[in-house]
């Protein structure tokens, strides 16, 4: 009503447009009105379960792996301790060159690396942590907590790390552990567990990884958005695995560890009447501890191009020919084919022509009339050349099978190798060509394509020493849930091992071969062996030229007392020299055993 | 020059909803930032008393003088602008502050109230019932300097309120249909050559993740997911006060600032934000019924961009929260932490006032 006294201008046609422009906004108002209805009331539900999920972080709390310990209970094989690792998690980096550059600078580790590492895991969601470093020291640890905010992408935790207490003592038989992989995630080897998980890759460790993992825990926490921890909602307990008693005596096996200190061989020694194996030793051998705390690139090169392999379980996996020691063999197989019996003798001159070749004893000047205790004893070639030519090779080569030979022994570690026991059969097949009367008096020695592992020896003798029944190597004690080692009983008589056996007693016990062995009062049995990678003949050559003689494997296989076996052991050396090199390590290991239980 | 008749007229209607919205802030900054060092719930009660005291001194001087003075104050602006692109150092990757001992200036909001009385006193003298090329390419050039100046700080989002006055006020000039188009196809054209060549990366992932916030959840989509999370989780009343899982645990970014709204969505739901909105809006409507009261044509012209300054700012903020515009970095006027940005939305309300109180006097 006032307004024409005060208004000297037309102003109706932009306050028009002003109002206009207002009941614009006003109808907007009214729209994002609408829109708030429908995101806090029509969609609340969805928005409250991401608001839940937001502020819950599951978190695995990892669970301890069983403990390993000799067979006593008592000597821990392999622990664990705390540890501290830190991962990177990739949703929290901001910038992800920025991220590699300060973080290798912050964790002291390569760039190249740090990325290599991340891209090996880039398969995995973005939320899962990727160990970039673990050992870590408790200045480190403190070192990336206090720059938390500047890293929100690193994330420390402690958990429960591998250890073996000994070192490299047992390494083959313990096995090793390495990170799960992708490719195991993939193909569901890797089960329940996580990325950045540890698991078996060989040997006991491996064999009984399942039981070692335990189950892990779990912790609901409250986080903020830094991933920082506001308190517990609830939490699991880890499980630790179930522990596992070796049937290893660790005295035995330091010993024999100590034995080969500086050579390359292994020992293995089992109980015959239970097959538990009591101590299985290689060397070179390896720290599994190494594995846990990751190698350098320089290490892990020098140590899988070490042609002496260190990593590699001789005793399950390493192929010999069984040179003398295959004897045993031939004997019970003449016995029992009634090819020969206790008295039949051949004479030994230090060589013998068969189909126009000359093959020799190792003792030149020949044993003389020889039966086959004697032969045994003595070693002697000539005898088990005759043996062998009556017998045949397919004789030969199924009374090898039949103790044992060729195939594995079962031994509760993966990666054991079969060996070979050779027949026309597998010649044509893999070589195209007919067998050859002369091989087989070579495999009568041992010698030819005939490969074993010194555990089948080891196996094969606790055979005759239970006078004929057969059992199967194991590693873990009955109680840990292993089946019961099947024994069988093979189709030879009693007899027969008792006539091998005093061959064996007299080799170690009346000046044989196997003498080196003898410990007094324990009536140990047993058989050398040397396998020759080249002729005699051939040696004797370059002897003559001044060259040097590539030496021989050393071989030693028996067991103690003769009535009553409680111990079978097998002595390896790579160019050893003659069987009685071995002997005498393996006389070491009889001796100890006698003295720890002391009859 | 302020005689008693105008003081009489003070819109205290105004005045008492600018502070309840100002309080409504301080609320949701103690709420959102009581586990920060700093302090910024005091601090923000600090700039509320300043700021009624400046307005209270913008009340003293009449409008139609600060128009005589409108173009040295929108020049000195420019010039401090110009000179923090030289000399400024980063702060939270822009050079939009001048740091002075004891806080932080950022002069890009003064030059708001620069640009609201330099286009005021342009368009006063333009009577026509429609826009005229030549007056309308002036303003475009009064409102571009600004805005380039402040864009490349970089600072999008208070370089667009800027257009928001420019096209306040064209609006109000006129615009023909014919006008209409031209300004359509140009914006088209800066927007195809803006993207290929002017925006930075980060700007274009916000364009981009508006559409699909959820493809990139842990980038740029992450503010609007987590903001939406936090809105979408309150529901009808609320988490309660201090009790919203989504800021207290730091879920939501720019809490106390430009999300500030988020915050009362959680905390207070459907209700909370409806209460809130309409205390702003009302406040808002409040400085549009003033339109009517101008006594001339530079009046309603300074108190339709004031109240458009306002408006803008808001919508913009309640929309960007909720992922339906790209996240500019315009905060919540009176309610987000800032002292700049109050005292700016103090001053445009201090013109309106200003105008309204003045209807009465002699020219």
């Amino acid at each position: 009503m006032l307004r024409k006294d005060r208004i000297y201008e037309d102003l109706s046609l932009i306050l028009k447009r002003a109002r206009i422009v207002f009941y614009v906004l006003a109808g907007l108002l009214v729209l994002i009105f609408g829109y708030y209805w429908k995101v806090q009331i029509l969609d609340h539900q969805k928005y409250w379960q991401l608001a839940e999920a937001n502020r819950l972080r599951e978190r695995v709390l990892p669970a301890p792996r069983g403990v390993i310990t000799d067979r006593n209970g008592k000597l821990i094989l392999a622990d664990n301790t705390a540890g501290f690792k830190v991962s990177i998690i990739r949703e929290n980096i901001k910038d992800f060159e920025a991220s590699c550059r300060n973080t290798s600078r912050l964790l002291g580790i390569d760039e190249t690396d740090l990325r290599a590492r991340i891209e090996k895991f880039s398969s995995a969601a973005a939320f899962q942590p990727i160990v970039v470093k673990d050992n870590l020291t408790t200045e480190e640890v403190a070192q990336i907590q206090s720059r938390k905010l500047e890293f929100p992408e690193l994330e420390v935790e402690v958990e429960p790390k591998r250890s073996y207490p000994f070192g490299k003592s047992a390494a083959h038989v313990l096995g090793y552990l390495q990170e799960l992989s992708p490719e195991d995630f993939k193909s569901g080897a890797a089960g329940k567990r996580h990325w950045g998980d540890l698991a078996g890759r060989t040997g006991i460790e491996r064999q009984y990884d399942d039981m070692l993992t335990g189950e892990d825990g779990r912790l609901l926490e409250v986080v903020d958005s830094l991933g920082r921890s506001r308190g517990e909602i609830s939490r699991e307990e880890p499980r630790q695995g179930k522990a596992l008693r070796l049937s290893l005596d660790y005295d035995l096996q330091k010993k024999a560890e100590e034995l080969l200190q500086d050579k390359e061989g292994t020992i293995v020694a089992l109980d015959p009447r239970t097959g538990e194996v009591l101590a299985l030793a290689n060397f070179p051998t390896y720290d599994p501890n190494k594995f846990i705390t990751r190698f350098t690139p320089e290490e892990w090169l020098s140590l899988v191009s070490d042609p002496a392999y260190p990593l590699e379980n001789r005793a399950i996996r390493g192929l010999y020919p069984p040179g003398s020691i295959f004897k045993i063999v031939m004997a019970a197989a003449g016995l029992d084919a009634g090819f020969v019996d206790g008295r039949t003798a051949y004479f030994c001159g230090g060589s013998l022509e068969i189909y126009g070749n000359v093959f020799s004893c190792w003792f030149k000047p020949g044993h003389g009339m020889m039966n086959l205790t004697q032969g045994i004893k003595n070693s002697c070639n000539i005898y088990f050349y005759n043996l062998g030519r009556r017998m045949g090779i397919e004789h030969i080569a199924s009374y090898a099978r039949l103790m044992g030979l060729g195939k594995k022994t079962g031994i509760d570690i993966p990666g054991e190798k079969d060996g070979l026991v050779p027949d026309p059969e597998w010649k044509l097949k893999t070589s195209k060509t007919a067998w050859y009367r002369g091989e087989t008096i070579s495999v009568s020695i041992g010698q030819g394509p005939l490969l074993v592992t010194p555990l089948q020896i080891a196996d094969m003798v606790a055979c005759v020493a239970n006078r004929g029944v057969r059992v199967i190597p194991s590693l873990v004690l009955p109680e840990n849930g292993r089946e019961e080692s099947g024994k069988t009983t093979i189709p030879i008589k009693r007899e027969i091992f008792e006539t091998i056996i005093q061959g064996m007693w007299l080799s170690a016990n009346d000046g044989g071969t196997g003498r080196g062995a003898k410990v007094e009062g324990f009536d140990v049995c047993g058989k050398t062996g040397s396998t020759q990678w080249i002729s005699t003949e051939r040696a004797e050559k370059l002897q003559q030229q001044g060259k040097e003689v590539k030496k021989t494997h050393s071989w030693f296989a028996g067991f103690a007392p003769r009535s009553g076996p409680e111990i079978v052991v097998t002595v390896l050396v790579e160019f050893g020299g003659a069987g009685s090199a071995a002997a005498i390590l393996a006389g070491q290991i009889f001796e100890a055993y006698r003295m720890k239980y002391d009859r | 020059m302020i005689d008693r008749g105008s003081f009489r007229e003070i819109d205290w209607v105004l005045i008492g909803l600018l502070v309840l919205n100002s309080i409504i802030g301080v609320v949701f900054i103690f709420s959102s930032s009581h586990y920060l060092p700093g302090s910024y719930a005091l601090k923000q009660t600090i700039f509320i008393v300043v700021g009624l005291a400046l307005l209270f001194l913008l009340l003293a001087v009449d409008y139609k003088v600060l128009m005589t003075y409108s173009l040295y104050f929108y020049l000195g602006v420019m010039v401090v602008l110009a000179g923090l692109l030289l000399f400024a150092k980063l702060i939270a990757h822009t050079k939009s502050w001048i740091r002075l001992p004891f806080f932080q200036v950022q002069p890009s909001e003064l030059a708001k109230i620069a640009l609201i009385l330099l286009l005021a006193r342009i368009f006063s003298e333009y009577k026509k019932s429609t826009l005229s090329s030549s007056v309308g390419v002036q303003a475009i050039l009064i409102v571009l300097g600004p805005f380039v100046l402040v864009a490349v700080q970089p600072d999008l989002g208070t370089a667009l309120t800027f257009i928001s006055l420019l096209m306040a006020v064209l609006v109000l000039a006129g615009l023909r249909k014919k006008t209409i188009v031209l300004l359509l196809a140009v914006s088209l054209a800066v927007g195809i050559v803006g993207w290929n060549s002017a925006l930075k990366d980060y700007q274009k992932k916000r364009l981009t993740t508006l559409f699909y916030p959820s493809q990139d959840p842990k980038g740029a989509g992450y503010h609007i997911l987590q903001s939406k999370i936090a809105i979408g989780s309150g529901g009808l009343t609320g988490k309660g006060f201090l009790k919203g899982s989504q800021s207290q645990l730091r879920f939501l970014p720019a809490r106390h600032t430009d999300f500030i709204f988020s915050v009362i969505g959680e905390e207070f739901g459907f209700l909370g934000v409806f209460f809130v909105m309409m205390t702003s809006f009302l406040m808002i409507a409040r400085m549009f019924v003033s339109v009517g009261m101008a006594r001339d044509r530079a009046g309603v012209y300074i108190i339709f961009m004031a109240s458009m300054l306002i408006a803008f700012q808001f919508f913009v903020n309640v929309l960007m929260i909720i992922g339906l515009f790209p996240v500019t970095g315009v905060p919540l006027p009176l309610l987000s932490y800032g002292g700049s940005s109050l005292i700016s939305n103090f001053l445009a309300v201090g013109l309106v006032i200003n105008v309204r109180m003045r209807r009465f006097a002699n020219v």
